[in-house]
Order: C-alpha cells, then sequence, then structure tokens
C-alpha cells in the first residue's frame, strides 16, 4: 500500500458491473456437473433406455408405427427437469452463502445466477429443438423410436419447440431459485405461507370458475392460444419468479 | 497517520426475543490485529456477520471503508469473512475454492495460495463435505491468507487444526502481514494459542462489549496473589479482585491493575507469590459467570 492516504476510502480501481455478474456464472460454471453433465446424463440415460424398448419391441415384431404413436405419449424428453429444479434450489440455497461470503452483493449473485439460467436454457432449448429434427430425419435412430418428437414437440417445426423450451426451462430453474429466496428470507415461516398463499389462489381460481361455469371458456381459452400461447404463459410465470426472487434476496440471510 | 476502517455504534442484533448483540460500540483502525475474543454464542459471529453484511442489524449503525457494508460492492470487495461454519456447494471441491478465488479477491496471490495448501497438506480434488474439522478450517485459513483482502476475518481459525497447522498459521499469518500489512480480525476462544498474535482486544460476552483494549496493556495488568489466606486476604483488601479460588490455609487471589514497586516489596514481606496472569486466565475470569457479579466488569472496563 503506497500513496494510500489522499485516496477516498471507497472507491478503488474501477470494476466493471458486468465483470462482477460474470464472475457470478463462472461461480455456478466452475462446477460443470450441476448445469451441464447430470441433466444430460438423466436424458442420454432416458434416450438409452427408449433405444434399447424400441428394438425390443420392433424386434418382438410389433407394428413400428403404432409404438412410435404410443411413445409420444412418453415423459421421457422432460427427464432431466425435476433434477432442474434442485439444481434451481441449491443454485440459491448453497451458492448464495458461498458467494457472500466471497463478498458478492446478493444483487449482483441473483443477476449472475439468471444470466446463468438464461445460457443453459438457451442451450437446452437449441439442443431438445435439434434432437426433435434429428430424431424425424433419421426415422427415429433408425430404430423408430420417439423420444423427442413426443408431447408438443415436433409438430409446428424447430422455433416452436426451441421457444416453448426455453420458457419450460426457465421457468423450472426459477421457481426452485425463487421460492428459496423465500425460505432464507423468512424461512420455514415463509415457505408455509407461500405454500398456503399458492394454494388459496388456485382453489379460489377453481371455485371461481365452477361457480360461474366457466371451464368451457377456460378449455376454449387455452385451445384458442395454442401450443405457443401456452407456453408464453409458462414464460410469464418465469419472469414473475425472477423478478419477486430479486426482490426477495435484497434482504435474505443465508445460515 | 492510522484511519479507521471499521465504526460501530449502537449496533444491535436480535433473534426474537434473544438479543445476541446489545448495543455495542466499537472501531477498528487500519493495519493492526485484532482479536474478538469471547465464550461460545458471546455474539462474535453475529458481529462478524453484520460487519460483512451477511446479516442486516436491528439498530445502530455500521460504517466499514466508510459506508454500510451490505449490498455494497465496493465495500464487500475490500473483506474476506469465511466463517467457521461456511457452507460451500455440495459439488466443490477445495480446488474449486482456489480457482474462484481470483475472480473476487483483486489482491489474491495464488502460489501463496499453493504454498500453503502444501503446508497444511489440504487436499485439493475431495468434496469439501467429505474433509474433516481441521481440513475445513484449512480451506478458510488458506482463503483468508492469500487473499490478502483490506479487512481479513479469521473466524474460529484454529478449529480442529492439529498442533503442527496451527504454528504453521500463526507463522504465515505474521511474515504475510509484515510484507503486506492489512486489518485483521481474528476470533476465537481458544485464546492463548493466539495471544501473542494479536495488538487489541475486544472481549465480548452476552452481545456486550467487557474490554476494548491494546493486548500490551492488558497483558501484565493483572496478577495472581498466592500465599497464606490470611496474608493474601490483607494484601488484597483494597484491590480489584477478578477471580478467587482457595485450598485450605491457602489462597490465590488475582487481582486487576499493575503492582508498583512498594507493591512487590510488600508481598515479598509477606511471603506471598506474585505470578502474571495469562490472557487466557484474565478473560476466564472475566466472562466466567461465578465470578462476574461486582466489581469485575467496571473496574475492568475503566
Amino acid at each position: 500500500m503506497t500513496a494510500v492516504m489522499d485516496r477516498p476510502l471507497v472507491r478503488t480501481e474501477p470494476r466493471s458491473r458486468f465483470q462482477e455478474i460474470w464472475r457470478i456464472v463462472r461461480l455456478h460454471a466452475v462446477t460443470p456437473s450441476v448445469f451441464f453433465g447430470i441433466p444430460w446424463i438423466i436424458l442420454g440415460g432416458a434416450w438409452l433406455v427408449m433405444l434399447v424398448i424400441g428394438i425390443i419391441v420392433t424386434g418382438a415384431g410389433a407394428d413400428p408405427v403404432e409404438m412410435r404413436e404410443g411413445m409420444r405419449y412418453s415423459w421421457a424428453v422432460l427427464s432431466p427437469q425435476w433434477y432442474l429444479v434442485a439444481v434451481g434450489v441449491q443454485a440459491i440455497g448453497m451458492t448464495l452463502s458461498f458467494a457472500l461470503g466471497f463478498g458478492a452483493t446478493r444483487r449482483d449473485f441473483w443477476l449472475g445466477t439468471s444470466l446463468m439460467f438464461g445460457i443453459v436454457s438457451l442451450l437446452n432449448a437449441i439442443a431438445i429443438a435439434t434432437l426433435v429434427q434429428i430424431e424425424k430425419a433419421t426415422v427415429g435412430w433408425w430404430v423408430g423410436i420417439s423420444m423427442f418428437d413426443a408431447l408438443w414437440y415436433g409438430q409446428n417445426g424447430w422455433l416452436v419447440d426451441f421457444y416453448t423450451t426455453l420458457a419450460l426451462q426457465l421457468f423450472v430453474l426459477f421457481i426452485g431459485a425463487s421460492a428459496t429466496t423465500v425460505y432464507l428470507r423468512w424461512r420455514m415461516r415463509g415457505m408455509l405461507a407461500l405454500a398456503a398463499g399458492a394454494i388459496t389462489v388456485v382453489l379460489a381460481a377453481v371455485a371461481t370458475i365452477t361457480f360461474t361455469e366457466g371451464w368451457p371458456t377456460v378449455f376454449e381459452w387455452f385451445n384458442g392460444i395454442g401450443v405457443v400461447g401456452v407456453f408464453t404463459v409458462v414464460l410469464g410465470l418465469a419472469a414473475i419468479c425472477a423478478i419477486g426472487g430479486y426482490l426477495v434476496i435484497r434482504r435474505a440471510t443465508p445460515r | 497517520m492510522t484511519r479507521t476502517v471499521v465504526r460501530a455504534s449502537g449496533l444491535t442484533k436480535r433473534y426474537g426475543s434473544f438479543t445476541a448483540v446489545d448495543a455495542v460500540d466499537f472501531s477498528l483502525e487500519e493495519n493492526r490485529i485484532y482479536g474478538l475474543l469471547g465464550r461460545n454464542g458471546a455474539g462474535k459471529t453475529t458481529v462478524m456477520q453484520m460487519l460483512t453484511g451477511q446479516i442486516f442489524p436491528n439498530g445502530g449503525e455500521i460504517e466499514v471503508f466508510g459506508r454500510a457494508p451490505a449490498e455494497h460492492a465496493d465495500v464487500l470487495r475490500r473483506i474476506c469473512f469465511i466463517a467457521e461454519s461456511q457452507r460451500y456447494p455440495d459439488s466443490f471441491h477445495a480446488s474449486h475454492v482456489l480457482k474462484a478465488a481470483p475472480w473476487f479477491f483483486e489482491n489474491w496471490d495464488a502460489a501463496f495460495a499453493e504454498r500453503l495448501v502444501e503446508d497444511f497438506r489440504l487436499p485439493l480434488n475431495r468434496y469439501i463435505k467429505k474433509l474433516s474439522r481441521g481440513q475445513l478450517s484449512a480451506v478458510g485459513v488458506i482463503v483468508g491468507l492469500a487473499s490478502r483482502a483490506p479487512l481479513t476475518f479469521f473466524d474460529e481459525p484454529y478449529l480442529g487444526l492439529d498442533a503442527v497447522a496451527r504454528q504453521i498459521f500463526y507463522d504465515r499469518l505474521l511474515e504475510d502481514y509484515a510484507a503486506h500489512p492489512r486489518t485483521i480480525v481474528l476470533s476465537t476462544h481458544l485464546i492463548d494459542e493466539v495471544a501473542n498474535l494479536l495488538e487489541h482486544l475486544l472481549v465480548i460476552d452476552q452481545g456486550r462489549i467487557l474490554l476494548d483494549r491494546d493486548a500490551d496493556e492488558v497483558r501484565g495488568s493483572a496478577t495472581t496473589v498466592a500465599g497464606g489466606r490470611a496474608a493474601v486476604e490483607s494484601f488484597v483488601a483494597d484491590r480489584a479482585v477478578i477471580g478467587r479460588e482457595g485450598i485450605g490455609g491457602l489462597a490465590s487471589v488475582t487481582i486487576d491493575g499493575r503492582l508498583s514497586k512498594a507493591d512487590r516489596i510488600e508481598a515479598a514481606g509477606l511471603g506471598l507469590e506474585l505470578a502474571p496472569v495469562s490472557l487466557q486466565q484474565l478473560i476466564v475470569h472475566m466472562t466466567g459467570t461465578d465470578l462476574r457479579a461486582g466489581s469485575t466488569e467496571q473496574e475492568v472496563a475503566a
């Protein structure tokens, strides 16, 4: 330390805001197995199981067209999502405490974590949407299975598959992360209040719709907005979680 | 000229009806080594968590490098605080901690960290949750030393460390502090181990500061007088007694305040033995519940 006496106490060398946020992304990525390795091992495992089932079923002489149709109802393509909720929870529950110990602010931590979620969702969306196309082009990886080309996938082209995966992925990560911020700020009491609040809202909505005999209208509305519309709602929920998490984490205290 | 790095006034933290830190006032000067001493649950960690913006006080004010620490990146980047109970992500090895450290500490010295890893024989490629208590302490000690943060906290750095590792910590800290002066706060309840390191003492008990004094002043400020009960009692009659023990006709009484030459001659005449009191003994006397009552607090703090 030389010639520090005239220097103001607080400001030192400039450090860009982006750097402070980017280092949180790097912190999450320092063990890449969490966000990338394990989800893709789960998905790869599911793919392998489907492949073996496909070989067995066609080997036994079943109708491949019928098998493809049946496999469309498999949720194998969504298998990593349950794990990724837990990733969202741990990204806050464990990494926040560490980042605060290393002198990050809660604000930068949340922004960096959100950026990480965005990157992961973007990559996963590109990968899944592309795998749907490959599966279609190879007629089910040359054995006639239908794993990625399932549920709502494979019907409306690459872009819709990309958009829906992106929305779902962001929602899955942010709901785990934002619920954890509630726990860190208000502990068990906050979690109970959150759960009670969510249940109340759902029940109130169900009651209102039932008593006003609005179910047909609701179904019509969902039909009207289509797959893209539904996932836009999901994306909106993800955004609410992201903003809510930002507000809550600013006063959160890790154990 | 020394600058004040930390200023706390009326700092208070309550958890429900329990007051963990009760309106404490203190300040920390630049480039000194402070000991934050006290029993388990005295409030040491709570104070450090407030100074590093990890928890929010219920009352009072803190200024660290001129402003409140919480959520201020330009303050926090100059602080290093690895809590004794620091949590690490499940997937982390010590190697990940050391890899991430330079992104957060601008003065990080990777070569120094490497040398410390060897000194402490820290296994780098093992899950942190599988490390022993001593190895976990070593992770915190290595980060604290190699970060060279202008304000570094060591929270119970000795927990679980073996004798060799404790000596290494002691030596490396002094070496590095001499080369790169900074403000260091060491919290511990193992007082004698660190006593010689400390330049200034803050003794905290039940959320209050009992003593805030230079270590040199405190060392040798108390004396134990031992001998026949009657002689001891007459010698200490009008002195500040902070501890009292005895078996049968023998008594050993600890008094606060320096003894003059005349006092020593008087004691010798009475056949009494005088012994200096170690920092640890002094603090045991100050914070031990059975002897708290009476004159202790006011007179020691005076």
